[in-house]
């Protein structure tokens, strides 16, 4: 199990290092306008194809690239029902507070999770391998915290049922 | 060879250029403005700083002969900046793009300059001396999206240019009453303005960084596919080869000599590539010797604490067990080099030194030892 999480996120990683080549670029459609052009999608000689990677069918991340800009699109491991509960409030939790992540986007893309957006200002402010290492370090984390989050709640569960359960025996 | 000199002068550099006796170089901070440092004695301070764009200046060229500056923006300007006494007074070009400016050089001569626009055309632009101002001519109608790159023949005719599109244009940029009819020029049926002479469609995704080769005879770009394309004869019959590289792209090249070309791009080391005796193109290596930084093992999966690495602090790279971090590259550069200028003694043929920028804020000289 673990071994194919580290091969999906090696995948991950030299695709990214490839992708995230970006240079500022200014706007075609409109004057004096600098817009990512993989959220823009006017050109399309500007984009280049879409890399899918998948874990299983449950898991997958879409990759897009653009000349000036990113978008990373990630779909977590949701197993039951709880598990869909959970992730989808957590992400959502993230995903208001874009601004402080930067990189986050406010929505995710039809059908994924979470998304992110890295665009050339990112790239000249901040390390490439070091948004690369938080992108990766992100998902890694995301399963954990869920695993975490389901297993407080099932524990939460079983102590309040107990306890309820108790004045009854 | 070797990074002979490392100057950190601002946090991203655009674009920069040197001054015909090079103890000046002029270079835009990623920002509106225009920086122009001097070196006395060992350090580098700031002399001037030319002030009339709206935007980021995508471009700046030095000329050697007449010590003009030529500065082009993305808010569709340009200006040609002539010292006079202590200031630099900026000059009107009538550039008539309605896009952003992307690249810009000095012919040879230095009579006329290229601008390559996100406006899918490329002005050639010469002065008119009863108005005191730039006048340009356009190329239009013949590229399909933005022209990345330009780059003079030596015979002041000819101009190649690179776009998104992938594809790499020859043109003739014969203008009347400013360029003189030779007898020499082999093309001489071909010497109405924008008259396309070839069009190089070798690279399936965007071209940058087109040169000549110092004679004319060779032309070289850059594919963001990592490969770097050679072609001889582009006027009579064109040959090329492809040479793909090992690693990701490169943004910009220089011919060193006929044989010898450097190539720098997303790699932050700058590459050699030369051609044997029959002429075929290979990579040679590395300019740069990369020293791995050794990476301490840290337990600690927090998002603060992931979030804080971005910034390049002085962090140690965090290790998980089951994935490796990549390790920072020690270099010159720490992030993508952008452009490279040649340091050209005068009376040199071969280029002995050159300088790199890049968005990590520096300017990197490097030097070429003697048995290339």
């Amino acid at each position: 199990m673990a071994t194919t999480l580290r091969l999906y996120l090696t995948c991950i990683r030299n695709t990214l290092e490839a992708a995230m080549c970006l240079q500022n670029f200014p706007c075609q459609e409109v004057e004096r306008h600098n817009k990512p052009e993989v959220e823009l999608k006017t050109s399309p000689e500007l984009l280049l194809n879409p890399v899918l990677i998948c874990r299983n069918e449950a898991e997958k991340c879409l990759i897009e690239t653009s000349i000036n800009s990113i978008r990373i699109s990630l779909k977590v491991k949701q197993a039951d029902e709880l598990e869909n509960i959970l992730a989808k409030k957590f992400l959502r939790f993230l995903s208001m507070r874009a601004e402080s992540f930067q990189v986050l986007r406010r929505k995710p893309v039809q059908g994924y999770d979470i998304s992110f957006l890295i665009t050339n200002y990112h790239c000249e402010d901040m390390h490439k391998h070091k948004l690369i290492d938080f992108i990766v370090q992100f998902m890694e984390d995301i399963d954990k915290e869920i695993s975490e989050l389901k297993l407080s709640v099932n524990t939460r569960g079983r102590l309040v049922a107990t306890e309820f359960l108790k004045q009854f025996i | 060879m070797a990074a002979v000199a490392i100057h950190q002068f601002a946090q991203c550099i655009t674009c920069h250029a040197w001054s015909p006796d090079q103890s000046m170089v002029a270079f835009c901070p990623n920002n509106h403005e225009v920086h122009i440092y001097k070196l006395f004695g060992e350090k580098w301070e700031r002399v001037h700083v030319l002030q009339k764009h709206d935007q980021i200046v995508s471009g700046i060229d030095w000329s050697v002969r007449s010590n003009k500056i030529v500065t082009v923006s993305h808010d569709r300007n340009s200006y040609v900046w002539n010292q006079e006494a202590s200031e630099w007074v900026p000059t009107l070009v009538i550039l008539r793009l309605n896009r952003a400016a992307l690249c810009v050089q000095w012919c040879p001569k230095e009579n006329k300059f290229a601008v390559g626009s996100g406006a899918k055309t490329v002005c050639i632009c010469y002065y008119e001396k009863e108005n005191n101002w730039w006048v340009s001519k356009l190329i239009r109608k013949k590229h399909n999206s933005s022209v990345t790159s330009v780059a003079w023949h030596p015979n002041n005719i000819l101009l190649a240019t690179t776009s998104t599109d992938g594809k790499c244009r020859v043109f003739s940029t014969f203008i009347k009453g400013v360029d003189s009819r030779e007898s020499g020029a082999s093309s001489s049926s071909n010497l109405k303005f924008g008259e396309q002479i070839a069009q190089l469609d070798l690279s399936f995704t965007w071209a940058f960084g087109v040169r000549w080769s110092p004679s004319g005879n060779t032309l070289a770009y850059a594919g963001h596919n990592s490969m770097i394309y050679f072609i001889e004869d582009v006027g009579s019959s064109p040959s090329a080869q492809n040479v793909a590289l090992r690693d990701l792209p490169l943004r910009d090249i220089l011919f060193v000599s006929e044989k010898l070309v450097i190539g720098v791009g997303f790699d932050c080391n700058p590459m050699v590539f030369t051609a044997d005796e029959t002429g075929l193109w290979s990579f040679v290596k590395f300019l740069d010797e990369k020293k791995i930084a050794p990476s301490s093992s840290k337990y600690g999966s927090q998002f603060s604490e992931a979030f804080g690495k971005l910034y390049g602090q002085s962090k140690p790279a965090i290790n998980s067990d089951t994935v490796e971090s990549s390790r920072p590259r020690g270099g010159a550069h720490e992030n993508c080099i952008s452009c490279i200028v040649p340091l050209r003694k005068p009376g040199d043929t071969i280029v002995r030194r050159f300088s790199t920028s890049g968005l990590d804020g520096k300017v990197v000289i490097w030097e070429l030892d003697g048995h290339h």
